[in-house]
């Protein structure tokens, strides 16, 4: 681990920061700056309306998806550590490829935009990462971000510059995207040996409440995930409110059904870190559609439906018959949800709801955009497996998986203290200190 | 409950609150008061100052938390710090840098002054981190403000620096600050290592989500005051992706410098951030991204290189014990950051040759005249520090939050 890992990573950002200098530049806007009546515009577009958008989008990625999979408990270091590192060389890398489709002589221009296109990049490799979190090393992970992104962005780009379909909060292109590329990964690097599960595979009350954290800041900020690149303010502003609704109407349909699939009626933490932010993964295609706030809570109470139904009932049957072991649950809350997204976005332009004035988008199309996306992320998710199972990559062994320590230094004396709250052995506070 | 071991604050830590509070409302109601013209224009950076006040609350509050018994002290003694540090640097900031005549003027941008001034105290108390009680953290913020906010003033007045970036000069002042003052808590049980020094899962997680904070929001505490928009884009852009930078190499020089190649959550909390330090000068004049990208890669190498090392050569040499590690995080690359400023700067204007000599000199300057001004303000607060009066704790109560926090149940896990 430690040359292969630090030298790849190192040689990656090398490479990086070549590829930088020869082709990024800032965007020109040096003529226009001076012109003071086009001020204002300029500086609503890069200095204030879009970095309060840029800076919620970052909050996601970085605390929301980190902390959303903290609730291993002995997987804490590498769910925050890992997901910190695929984010950082993922959005200089979705700069790279995602530019390259815009290329102006010869030259990627960016600009606060393209900054929030290349975290949006990242969450596809994250969610991805949520279906094989555990099982394997961050010298795969560095592989298959810089594959897994530069397939999104073809895909990307097939589904909003040919097929001309709309996506604004990225359903399919991020959400579906991220899931079954995830699903086709885990597939192929399925463990026969971990069929029984794994002892670690399990939750502590504690990592629990660390994974809500990261629920509660992507719940919190999704609005502005879904609303970040809505062409018009107004736009915006309607793919803000309908987010908003489904995603309550989500919450509640989870807490409820969660209560209602479990015995003697408990809630399932594991269906409120989830369930409750399907809303928000459903609502993404159509989000700047007219679909009235009413369409959006009947998406969202679906999301939230569908969500737990496939917690409580698909993730097992996933696990044992079709040899895909999801370990956060991604399928129910990306990949379901995501799907959902693109088929109400068919509904929606079938039922032809209006987007901006009169113009609507053709079925036909969402529905291209939805079976590319899941085609292609599923062949470039088992393309991609097949290249991390290569065995120089360091695939820890199966008695290793859910586990920080074979990454990490961690703080040795507390290790088998993780997870006893209430453990009444331990006693040596009060010893030492009363 | 630890009271009858450690002493008891009651007696002057609400005394010296209350007697601070009163002094700042009644300064405030007679001197102060808001700025009645251009306010939307102040507005504009709201959202920027709302995360510069998340990166010195939560941000510096949580990275701090990672000892495992002294959780409580490092967020909420951050939380009265800052609070009270702000209060006195808009104070400072009033009577130094405004008008003489009539009221002083509030405005957003010199709150956000403020808030940016306060981290200095903030980075020094990572390195009395456990080792200073509140009344302690009090006086040496007073006493840090003051200092740098007049070493700012002599920056600014004298020398001629542009405000933004002698606003930034803050880490390296903060750094040199705390690491002078812990020469004087020095204990020589402190080199070898303490049960209670060490952090455990549960409290490298909550430093987790402290340093993720200050990751993100970096891009803002660097851009908040500038006012011209290409630059504020180019300062914004620029830290993005230095940030990127020196968290994928804080990853692979963890590895790469441990012995069987695991990483470090101490170095993830360290050398991730190095990148913003680094580029706080010269952020809003880096033309290209690479530049930035160069700057955050060398930062991170200083950070992880300096935590190797230092620790474990310099400090035990010079006795300073700084508990967070601030020389390499915030001290070195801040340094990095000037230096890269200055040769930047030669790079700029290599046109105008004959006149450089002396613009050149000024820039260098300034940051020693910062790192001075911190050495020395440092060292006399530190001694200031060790009076008895203060109720200073025994080295074997360090590092705990029992001294200072009525406990829940003497909570299991701590």
């Amino acid at each position: 681990m430690r040359f292969k890992f630090s030298l790849l990573a190192i040689f990656l950002e090398a490479l990086i920061i070549v590829l930088f200098g020869i082709f990024v530049r800032y965007q020109e806007d040096q003529r226009i700056t001076n012109r003071v009546n086009i001020h204002k515009t300029i500086l609503k577009s890069f200095g204030y309306e879009m970095n309060q958008i840029f800076q919620d989008v970052h909050v996601m990625i970085f605390v929301g998806f980190g902390f959303l999979m903290t609730f291993l408990k002995k997987y804490g270091f590498s769910s925050v550590g890992i997901n910190m590192l695929i984010a950082a060389l993922g959005l200089q890398w979705g700069t790279l490829v995602q530019g390259f489709w815009h290329m102006k002589e010869q030259k990627i221009h960016i600009n606060v935009k393209s900054m929030i296109n290349a975290d949006f990049s990242t969450a596809t490799v994250l969610i991805s990462f949520g279906a094989l979190l555990g099982k394997t090393s961050p010298v795969q992970m560095l592989i298959m971000t810089i594959l897994e992104i530069a397939i999104f962005s073809c895909n990307e780009h097939l589904v909003v510059n040919v097929l001309r379909a709309t996506d604004t909060g990225a359903s399919m292109t991020i959400h579906a995207f991220g899931a079954y590329f995830g699903l086709a990964a885990a597939r192929v690097l399925y463990r026969s040996g971990l069929k029984e599960g794994h002892k670690n595979e399990k939750s502590a009350y504690h990592s629990d409440i660390f994974a809500m954290i990261g629920t509660l800041f992507l719940w919190l900020f999704w609005p502005s995930f879904n609303s970040a690149i809505a062409e018009t303010e107004y736009l915006q502003q309607r793919a803000v409110i309908n987010t908003y609704f489904s995603m309550a109407a989500c919450t509640l349909t989870a807490f409820a059904l969660s209560s209602l699939v479990e015995h003697r009626g408990k809630l399932d933490m594991v269906h409120i870190q989830n369930a409750t932010l399907a809303g928000g993964v459903a609502i993404g295609s159509c989000a700047d559609m007219d679909i009235y706030p009413f369409g959006a809570m009947l998406i969202g109470s679906i999301a939230g439906f569908v969500s737990v139904i496939g917690f409580k009932f698909l993730t097992p049957f996933c696990s044992s018959k079709l040899k895909i072991h999801d370990t956060c649950g991604v399928h129910n809350l990306h990949g379901l949800p995501g799907f959902l997204g693109g088929l109400a976005s068919i509904i929606a332009a079938a039922a032809h709801v209006r987007l901006k004035g009169t113009d609507s988008p053709s079925a036909p199309m969402q529905a291209a955009a939805l079976g590319c996306t899941i085609g292609i992320a599923l062949v470039g998710g088992a393309i991609t497996g097949l290249i991390l199972k290569l065995p120089f990559l360091g695939q820890a062994p199966d008695e290793n998986c859910y586990d920080d320590s074979v990454y990490w230094e961690v703080p040795e004396e507390e290790t088998h203290l993780v997870g006893q709250f209430s453990d009444s052995e331990d006693h040596r506070t009060i010893n030492v200190n009363v | 409950m630890g009271s009858e071991y450690s002493p008891s604050l009651r007696s002057g830590l609400p005394g010296l609150i209350f007697i601070l509070e009163t002094a700042f409302i009644l300064i405030f109601y007679f001197c102060f008061s808001y700025e009645c013209q251009s306010q939307s224009e102040d507005l504009t950076i709201y959202p920027a100052f709302q995360d510069v006040s998340v990166m010195v609350i939560l941000g510096f509050g949580f990275l701090l938390a990672f000892l495992k018994r002294y959780g409580f002290s490092s967020t909420g003694f951050n939380l009265l710090i800052a609070t009270l540090g702000i209060q006195w640097a808009l104070l400072m900031e009033g009577f130094l840098f405004s008008s003489p005549s009539g009221k002083v003027k509030i405005s957003l941008p010199s709150v956000a002054k403020a808030t940016i001034s306060v981290t200095a105290v903030l980075i020094s108390a990572g390195a009395l981190l456990g080792k200073a009680n509140p009344i302690q953290l009090i006086w040496m913020a007073m006493v840090e403000v003051a200092a740098f906010s007049a070493s700012r003033w002599i920056n600014v007045q004298f020398l001629k620096v542009e405000e933004h970036t002698s606003l930034m000069h803050v880490h390296i002042f903060g750094t040199y600050f705390g690491l002078a003052a812990s020469w004087w808590l020095y204990h020589s049980s402190l080199s070898k290592g303490v049960d209670k020094k060490k952090a455990n899962p549960l409290s490298e997680l909550f430093s987790m989500l402290g340093t993720l904070f200050l990751w993100m929001f970096w891009p803002s505490f660097n851009s908040v005051l500038i006012v011209d928009v290409t630059e504020k884009r180019n300062a914004i852009s620029n830290t993005y992706y230095a940030m990127g930078v020196s968290a994928v190499a804080a990853f692979a020089l963890s590895a790469l410098s441990s012995r069987d190649g695991k990483i470090q959550m101490i170095h993830i909390h360290q050398a991730t951030l190095a990148g913003g330090v680094a580029l706080g000068f010269s952020a809003p004049f880096i033309p290209y991204p690479w530049i930035a990208m160069i700057l955050g890669l060398l930062a991170s190498n200083i950070a992880v290189l300096g935590s190797r090392c230092l620790e474990i050569y310099l400090n035990p040499v010079l006795k300073i014990h700084d508990t967070c590690g601030i020389h390499y995080t915030f001290g070195l690359p801040g340094l990095l950051g000037a230096i890269a400023n200055v040769i930047l700067f030669i790079i700029i204007k290599w046109a105008s040759l004959s006149s450089l000599g002396y613009p050149v000199l000024i820039e260098v300057g300034s940051f020693m005249l910062t790192t001075a001004i911190g050495l020395g303000a440092g060292f006399i607060t530190g001694f200031f520090l060790t009076f008895k009066l203060w109720k200073t704790l025994p080295a074997s109560k360090y590092f705990d939050d029992q001294a200072y926090w009525e406990f829940p149940h003497l909570a299991h896990g701590f």
